[in-house]
C-alpha cells in the first residue's frame, strides 16, 4: 500500500541539511521527490567523512528521491526546471544561487506550494543572511544552554536548526496542500508560499523558555536554570554515566537504597536531607550541589547496577549512550529505529528510519539510496517531454 | 482569509508537552482544537508542575496549550464519555499521548473511537515505542536526550559531553513530527476517503532528529567527542572571539563560500602569518583537508578575527554572502528587528496569567496565515463547547450511537 503522499510531487533546489531533510521527509512518505543539482554537487556530498565518494550527512538526506543537474548559467536548464515546478505540487528551494527566474513570483505555478526556507525569515535587517547552523544557533541564544558562563560558546552538535527548520518545513507544506485540496471550488485557496527558517524554529522550540521569563512567581525551574547551572554530564557510575529520578522514592524506600549503595556515610552529610528530599535527576533544584554526593556512591558500582537498584525501589533510571550504544541498544531494534538501505554504488548503509506509523498507508523502509550525481537525468527528462 | 486548517477539528486528549506541542502547531494552522482536561484537576500539577508558576500555575501549561479551546471532561462517567463521543463525531483528528493501554481503559482506544468516527485520523504518541523492553517507562525530555545520544555530541573542546540544559527540545520534536503526521494522515485522507491510526514515539522522533550524525557513526563508526562551538562535517564553522572580546559565528559549507572567505580574510589585512594565503596553501584545498586539520585552521582566524571589532566582520562577511551571526540575549531578542518583524517572539495575551511571551509560528503562509494566542485555562470553554454540540443535536437526523463500557 502507497503512503499518505502518495502521489504528490516535490522538486527541491537545496543543499546541506534543512531543505534536503524537508523533501527526505516528503519522499518517505511516499511523493515523488525530484532533486535538482548544480554540476558540482550538493555541498554535502563534500562534507566530512568521505563515504564513497558522498558524506554519510548526504547519502542519510537524500534517499526517498530522484536526482537530476541542471545549470544556471544555461537557459535552457532554467526553462526546464521552470517546467518542471509549474508541474509540480511543492517545491523545496533554500537561497543557495537560485535564479531569480525562479522565485515564488517569477514562476506563475498557481497551484504550486512554493516553500522557501533561510536562514533568519524572509523580512528584516538579517533576510538576506544564508542559512547557518552555528549563526542561529548564536541568535536564537541556544548556545546559552551549554557550556559554561564566560567560556566560549559551545553549538549542540546535531545540526538541531537545521532539523526544526525541516521539520516546520513539513507541517508548512502539508497545510498549504490542505488548503489548496480542501477548497471551495469556487474560490479556490491555490498553491502558496510559505517560509520557514532555522532561527524562527530555534526561537519556537524555546517557547517555553520565554514564557518561563515572562513574570514568574519565583526565579526557579529547570528552564530557567540553563542560565546558571555549570554543563550537566550525567551521573558517573564506574563505568558509564546514567540518567535517573527519585521523585517517587521517600521514607524507608529512601532508606532502603542509601544502604544498598553503600552510603551510610551520607547520613552523616550537612546536606542529607536536601538528598532525601530534592528528587535528584537534572531537574532537581539542588541536583548540581547533590551531584558529588550520589557520585561518590556510584563510583562503587556499574551503571548496571545502579538502573537496577534505583528501579527495584520505585525510581527511573536510563542508560546515557552515545550512538555507538544507542545503535546496539534492545529498544531501538524492537522499534525497528534503524534500517538497512542497499546503496545504488553497491554496500548496504544503516540509518535512521522515519519517524512515524501509519496503520492505513504504511511508510515502509525507503527502497531508493540517495542518488548519484545526475543519475536520473535521462528518466526525469523523458517524462517531462511526455508530459508536454 | 482563515488558516490552513480551516475546519479542522481535533479532540485533543493529551498532557504534559509532547502531545499538547502537537496540538499547539495543528492550532496554528487553524485547526479548532479542543483541549480535554479532568474538572478534578490540580491546578498545580498542570503542564506536569513544571516550575517556574505564573500566577500559582506552571509556565509548561501556558506554553503548550496555546492556540485552543478548553473542555472539561471526565472520561470516568458515563454522562460525560457520551459528550465525548458526541463530540468524537464532529472531529477529524483524534490526539494522544499516554502509556499503552490507557486510552483503552478511558473508553477511547481505536476501536472504541472508529466505531463512533470511522473517518478519524487517530494519533497516538507514546515515549519509548509501543512494543519492546521499554515500552512502558515513562518518557520526558531529559531521559530521551540522555538515551539517544544528544546529549554526547556538545560540550567544550576537550571537555566532556553534556546534556542541552534548557530542556523541551525532544519533546517538541516529537510534537513537531505527531503535527506531521496527523497533517499526512489527513491529506492521504483525501485520497483514499478513510481514517486510519497513527503512531509516534519520542525515541524515534528524536533519533530522526540526529540522523546525520548517527548516520555517520553508523556507516563509518565515527564516535564524536565534543569540540566546543566548531561542526564536524566543515571547516571553517564555528564561533571565534572578535577585538573587544564579542563572538561571532562563521560557517561555510562549500567550495565557493570558501573562496568568498579566504577573499575577506586577505582583505581585512590582518596581519597574521598564512592570512594572506588561505586560498591557494595546499593544506586548506578541500573541505576534508580543512576538516581535517581543523584547529591549525581556527588558530589562523583566530588570530586574525581578534584584531578587527564584530562589526566589521559582519559586513564584510555578510557582503560576501559568507553565513554568519551571533549571540543575541532574551533581552535584546524582545526588541530586535530580525525577531520581531517575522513575530518570532512575541507577547500574547492570556485568561490568567496576564501576558506572556512566547515564539510565535515558525511559518509564514502568502494566502493562508497561520495564528497564535494565549493559552486557554483549563475549561475555559466548557460551556461554549457543550452548547455549540446541543445545537447540533437539534438538528440532526441520527442519535449519537451509544458505545458499551
Amino acid at each position: 500500500m502507497p503512503g499518505p503522499l502518495d502521489g504528490y510531487r516535490v522538486i527541491e533546489i537545496a543543499e546541506g541539511v534543512a531543505g534536503p531533510h524537508t523533501a527526505m521527509s516528503l519522499g518517505d512518505a511516499g511523493a515523488d521527490v525530484i532533486k535538482i543539482e548544480p554540476p558540482q554537487g550538493d555541498r554535502s556530498r563534500g562534507w566530512a567523512p568521505s563515504l564513497n565518494g558522498d558524506s554519510p550527512v548526504f547519502r542519510t538526506l537524500n534517499r526517498s528521491k530522484r536526482g537530476i543537474v541542471l545549470d544556471w548559467s544555461s537557459e535552457q536548464d532554467i526553462e526546464t526546471a521552470r517546467r518542471l515546478l509549474t508541474q509540480a505540487d511543492v517545491a523545496v528551494v533554500d537561497k543557495y544561487g537560485l535564479p531569480p527566474e525562479l522565485g515564488w513570483e517569477q514562476l506563475n505555478a498557481p497551484g504550486l506550494v512554493y516553500c522557501a526556507i533561510s536562514g533568519f525569515g524572509p523580512r528584516g535587517p538579517w533576510a538576506d543572511h544564508p542559512i547557518s547552523e552555528i549563526g542561529t544557533q548564536m541568535a536564537s541564544e541556544a548556545t546559552s544552554s551549554l557550556g559554561n558562563l564566560g567560556e566560549p560558546p559551545v553549538r549542540h552538535g546535531s545540526d538541531i536548526g537545521s532539523v526544526f527548520a525541516a521539520n516546520n518545513a513539513i507541517q508548512a507544506i502539508c497545510g498549504a496542500l490542505y488548503a489548496r485540496d480542501d477548497s471551495d471550488p469556487s474560490n479556490p485557496t491555490g498553491g502558496q508560499r510559505v517560509e520557514v527558517s532555522l532561527f524562527g524554529s530555534l526561537i519556537a522550540m524555546r517557547s517555553t523558555l520565554w514564557v518561563a521569563l515572562s513574570n514568574p512567581d519565583e526565579w526557579w525551574g529547570f528552564h530557567l536554570d540553563s542560565y546558571v547551572k555549570p554543563p550537566d554530564h550525567g551521573y558517573q557510575c564506574r563505568d558509564l554515566p546514567i540518567y535517573f529520578s527519585l521523585a517517587r522514592i521517600r521514607g524507608e524506600a529512601f532508606e532502603s537504597l542509601i544502604d544498598e549503595l553503600d552510603m551510610a556515610w551520607a547520613r552523616d552529610h550537612p546536606d542529607y536531607d536536601m538528598l532525601r528530599t530534592d528528587g535528584a535527576g537534572g531537574a532537581g533544584r539542588y541536583a548540581a550541589e547533590l551531584k558529588p554526593l550520589w557520585e561518590r556512591g556510584f563510583a562503587n558500582f556499574d551503571a548496571d547496577q545502579v538502573m537496577e537498584i534505583v528501579e527495584r525501589h520505585g525510581g527511573w533510571a536510563f542508560p546515557m549512550h552515545d550512538y555507538e550504544r544507542l545503535s546496539q541498544d534492545p529498544q531501538v531494534a524492537a522499534v525497528e529505529a534503524i534500517i538497512d538501505l542497499e546503496q545504488s554504488d553497491g554496500p548496504i548503509m544503516r540509518q535512521v528510519a522515519p519517524p512515524w506509523d501509519f496503520e492505513g498507508t504504511p511508510v515502509s523502509t525507503p527502497t531508493r539510496p540517495s542518488p548519484g550525481l545526475g543519475e536520473h537525468q535521462e528518466e526525469v527528462l523523458t517524462e517531462l517531454e511526455s508530459l508536454g | 482569509m482563515p488558516g490552513p486548517l480551516d475546519g479542522v477539528r481535533v479532540f485533543d486528549l493529551t498532557l504534559w508537552m509532547v502531545g499538547p506541542w502537537a496540538s499547539t502547531q495543528l492550532g496554528a494552522l487553524g485547526a479548532d482544537v479542543i483541549h480535554i482536561e479532568q474538572p478534578s484537576i490540580d491546578p498545580r500539577t498542570l503542564g506536569a508542575g513544571v516550575p517556574p508558576t505564573i500566577n500559582g500555575t506552571s509556565i509548561g501549561y501556558m506554553t503548550w496549550n496555546q492556540n485552543k479551546r478548553g473542555l472539561f471532561l471526565d472520561l470516568k462517567s458515563a454522562a460525560d464519555r457520551q459528550t465525548a463521543y458526541e463530540l468524537l463525531q464532529t472531529c477529524d483528528v483524534f490526539l494522544i499521548n499516554m502509556r499503552p493501554g490507557a486510552a483503552e481503559r478511558m473508553g477511547v482506544g481505536y476501536e472504541q473511537v472508529k466505531a463512533v468516527n470511522p473517518d478519524i485520523i487517530y494519533t497516538a504518541i507514546t515515549g519509548w515505542g509501543e512494543v519492546g523492553p521499554m515500552r512502558d517507562k515513562p518518557g520526558a525530555d531529559v531521559q530521551a536526550q540522555y538515551f539517544t545520544g544528544f546529549w554526547s555530541v556538545s560540550g567544550a573542546e576537550g571537555g566532556r559531553p553534556e546534556v542541552y540544559r534548557h530542556m523541551a527540545q525532544i519533546d517538541a520534536t516529537t510534537g513537531n513530527v505527531a503535527a506531521q503526521a496527523v497533517l499526512m494522515g489527513l491529506l492521504a485522507r483525501k485520497r483514499t476517503g478513510q481514517g486510519q491510526r497513527i503512531h509516534v514515539g519520542m525515541l524515534r522522533a528524536g533519533m530522526a532528529l540526529q540522523s546525520g550524525r548517527i548516520a555517520e557513526n553508523l556507516s563509518t563508526g565515527a564516535l564524536h567527542q565534543p569540540q566546543g562551538s566548531a561542526a564536524f562535517a566543515t571547516a571553517p564553522d564555528q564561533a571565534l572571539q572578535c577585538q573587544w572580546g564579542d563572538w561571532i559565528g562563521i560557517s561555510v559549507t562549500s567550495e565557493d563560500e570558501w573562496q568568498r572567505f579566504a577573499a575577506v580574510m586577505r582583505a581585512s589585512e590582518a596581519e597574521v602569518d598564512g592570512i594572506d594565503e588561505l586560498a591557494t596553501d595546499p593544506r586548506w584545498s578541500t573541505n576534508r583537508d580543512r576538516v581535517a586539520r581543523r584547529i591549525e585552521l581556527a588558530d589562523i582566524l583566530q588570530a586574525g578575527f581578534l584584531q578587527r571589532p564584530r562589526h566589521y566582520w559582519m559586513l564584510r562577511l555578510s557582503a560576501a554572502g559568507i553565513p554568519c551571526g551571533y549571540p543575541i540575549s532574551f533581552e535584546t531578542l524582545q526588541h530586535h528587528a530580525q525577531a520581531i518583524e517575522n513575530q518570532y517572539l512575541r507577547e500574547v495575551e492570556t485568561s490568567g496569567w496576564g501576558n506572556v511571551w512566547t515564539g510565535g509560528a515558525p511559518w509564514e503562509f502568502s494566502t493562508t496565515p497561520a495564528r497564535w494566542f494565549g493559552a486557554c485555562l483549563p475549561g475555559e470553554h466548557t460551556g461554549e463547547i457543550l452548547d455549540e454540540l446541543a445545537a447540533q443535536r437539534a438538528t440532526a437526523d441520527e442519535p449519537t450511537p451509544v458505545i458499551g463500557d
